[in-house]
């Protein structure tokens, strides 16, 4: 990417470019942050066997920290689902996002994966951009979890148009059990999985 | 031109040792603030080291284990909480990497013209601090920063794809560059 054409403009003094270069540079160099496996989206807690070591306290203080230590065990692991859902106009809730790129440059999608339901599903709703739309009937995407990059669990098909589509699915799977998502482009009566267009 | 920066200021925010020196007083909601903006660098790290996912899963699992244990020998006044949690998750890191037998390579005549350990070192820690800057920025702008750096989209395609005018990409990108930029100079 271009850096002139990033910040545009001339009106940056030459020490605010230089410094928005420097981060250009560092954003260049770092490389893209990795996407979470499901089983990191939310910290697991203190380990069962973790002690913290305290000096001495006075038995009173001692009891109130006690008590405050249990009010925040209980709303551990909470504050993520909490403090980042958000509500969308199609009333889907949004809980995390999963961001999946493609093999070749404009394709890739976005998986928002909403709260797990009364029933013990999680909805998903995923839109995908530079798919190429199927011109045969038999041609679909099937979008699958992964264990150790391969697919193992298909969480559903779905066709696309021109630019971009968004598909809603809905599974019943613990994702602490996989390690991503792909999208293989299939053929009724084709080997299955087929190639994979989309990754995590 | 002018470019506001939203309401949500660093000095308004807990600094990371702050959080370490509450987590060693048991405290979950700091530990748990800590895992929000540590646990995608740790994963990174851990990436580029192991070259494996579920390795590097575990290694996440073993750094935050080991910093709730170890966050009791944090000093606020040696420095930073972040090059001390580096500290902790290179740690955990490499232990996790230790537990793999190597078998021994023959050591080259000639030295080799790739980066060192040093190299490797210094670009790591720069990833780390990139990567734990970019949990800050407000959705809105990690989201054009992703789509500009690593999609290979143009910002006129950014533009299209996130159905918003091209002025907002540009005023959105210079928005999170320079609230990156603050972020860097205050976690170095």
């Amino acid at each position: 990417m271009n850096f002139d054409e990033l910040v545009g403009g001339d009106d940056l003094t030459p020490e605010e470019r230089a410094r928005l270069r420097h981060v250009h540079d560092l954003l260049v160099e770092a490389g893209p942050p990795p996407d979470l496996p499901p089983a990191l989206e939310h910290p697991s807690g203190p380990p069962a066997d973790a002690e913290v070591v305290h000096l001495p306290l006075p038995r009173r203080a001692a009891a109130a920290a006690l008590a405050a230590a249990a009010v925040v065990a209980v709303g551990f692991g909470i504050g993520f689902v909490v403090g980042h859902a958000k509500e969308k106009p199609t009333s889907f809730v949004t809980a995390r996002v999963v961001s999946m790129h493609g093999n070749v440059p404009g394709r890739f999608a976005v998986l928002n994966i909403g709260k797990k339901d009364a029933a013990s599903n999680w909805p998903m709703e995923l839109t995908v951009t530079g798919l190429s739309p199927q011109l045969a009937r038999k041609s679909y995407y099937e979008l699958w979890l992964t264990k150790n990059g391969k697919a193992t669990t298909s969480c559903g098909t779905f066709r696309v148009h021109a630019g971009r589509t968004t598909v809603r699915f809905s599974v019943p799977y613990s994702f602490k059990e996989y390690d991503g998502w792909i999208v293989t482009a299939e053929r009724t009566g084709g080997h299955s999985p087929g190639p994979v267009v989309l990754t995590t | 031109m002018a470019y506001a920066l939203p309401l949500r200021t660093i000095a308004s925010v807990d600094s990371d040792g702050e959080l370490i020196v509450r987590t060693a007083d048991g405290d979950g909601s700091a530990f748990e603030e800590l895992y929000r903006r540590y646990a995608r660098p740790v994963f990174g790290l851990a990436l580029r080291r192991l070259g494996d996912r579920n390795r590097a899963e575990d290694a996440v699992q073993e750094t935050f284990a080991s910093l709730w244990r170890s966050a009791g020998t944090y000093r606020p006044e040696r420095g930073p909480g972040a090059p001390w949690l580096y500290a902790v998750a290179r740690n955990a890191i490499v232990d996790r990497a230790r537990r793999r037998y190597e078998p021994p390579v023959e050591t080259p005549d000639e030295p080799a013209d790739e980066a060192g350990p040093e190299e490797h070192a210094e670009s790591a820690f720069t990833a780390w601090q990139v990567h734990r800057a970019l949990e800050e920025l407000p959705e809105r702008e990690r989201e054009v920063i992703s789509l500009a750096y690593w999609s290979g989209l143009s910002q006129s395609e950014i533009a299209e794809f996130l159905a918003i005018p091209l002025g907002t990409v540009k005023t959105r990108t210079r928005a999170a560059l320079m609230r990156l930029a603050d972020l860097l100079e205050e976690l170095q």
